[in-house]
């Protein structure tokens, strides 16, 4: 698994470019590299989902835990570009009801 | 909570294919296991057990669909197992076998779990949304029949997981044995 980050400071946005698996095995650089980014106030973070292949519950639950604390530090989640058969995980669980998926 | 005739006749179909399918199971052959693996109990070893998956899959050209909610349940019964059953100790190590026959995919994951009892997995209320506890709940979600049978003299659980083929009759469903 792979995480690149664009930061655009006058938008207040951060995007991640999520790439590869994501299951209980990348979890600890994957939640490093989003929670250590979390500003204070009103940003909008978005997750590039488009090169992610795999995704499970562990990776789901992260997705959940992260939106909380993003959501707590007022600011605002956003998941893009997900594949068919991820969204089906999200699907199964509905928590594509819970996330904002574009 | 009202039950209408309808879902008692929906559960009662259930309960009657799981029946059958647990007999499919039973009757299958030597031959059919496909593969057999004794796998370290490391979160590094879920993107492996995947390639083989897959490729087990192929070999018998089912399609991306099948490929997925296999590849799935059997990653999120061995996330489990690592996790829960081993506390991420990866000295331990379980078996994982694949059977198949025409009409049916079978995995099964066999385990150390002296303290496991399946009747105490609990359901989650997914309009409560929380970090975990979904694993078993997408397993039963995806596949059409789970059942565990455990040992408790020896402390050996063995999941098994089927999904069935060539049939419009995938069930899926929370249902366990």
């Amino acid at each position: 698994m792979k995480i690149d980050s664009q930061i655009d400071k006058e938008k207040k946005i951060k995007v991640f470019h999520v790439e590869g698996e994501v299951d209980i095995h990348h979890l600890k650089n994957l939640k490093a590299e989003i929670m250590d980014s979390i500003e204070s106030n009103g940003w909008t973070y978005e997750i590039n989902m488009e090169k992610v292949t795999y995704l499970d519950s562990s990776g789901l639950g992260l997705l959940v835990y992260i939106k909380k604390e993003i959501t707590r530090h007022n600011g605002k989640l956003r998941i893009l570009n997900v594949s068919e058969q991820v969204l089906n995980v999200f699907k199964v669980t509905k928590l594509d009801e819970f996330f904002e998926i574009a | 909570m009202v039950f209408s005739s309808s879902d008692f006749a929906v559960s009662e179909r259930k309960v009657c294919l799981h029946n059958d399918i647990q007999m499919l199971i039973n009757q299958m052959p030597a031959t059919s296991t496909q593969m057999k693996m004794h796998v370290r109990g490391s979160s590094e070893t879920l993107a492996l057990i995947r390639r083989v998956i897959v490729a087990c899959v192929q070999h018998l050209n089912l399609g991306p669909s099948l490929l997925n909610d296999i590849k799935l349940a059997t990653t999120e019964a061995c996330t489990n197992v690592i996790k829960h059953a081993y506390k991420f100790n990866d000295a331990m190590s379980f078996d994982l076998e694949i059977k198949t026959s025409e009409a049916v995919f079978v995995v099964e994951v066999f385990y150390e779990d002296p303290d496991f009892v399946p009747e105490k997995i609990p359901v989650p209320n997914l309009k409560e949304i929380k970090e975990g506890g979904l694993g078993v709940f997408i397993i039963r979600s995806i596949m059409d029949h789970v059942n565990y049978i455990t040992d408790p003299r020896s402390g050996r659980v063995r999941l098994q997981m089927v999904k069935l083929l060539n049939s419009k009759e995938s069930i899926g469903g929370q249902s366990e044995d």
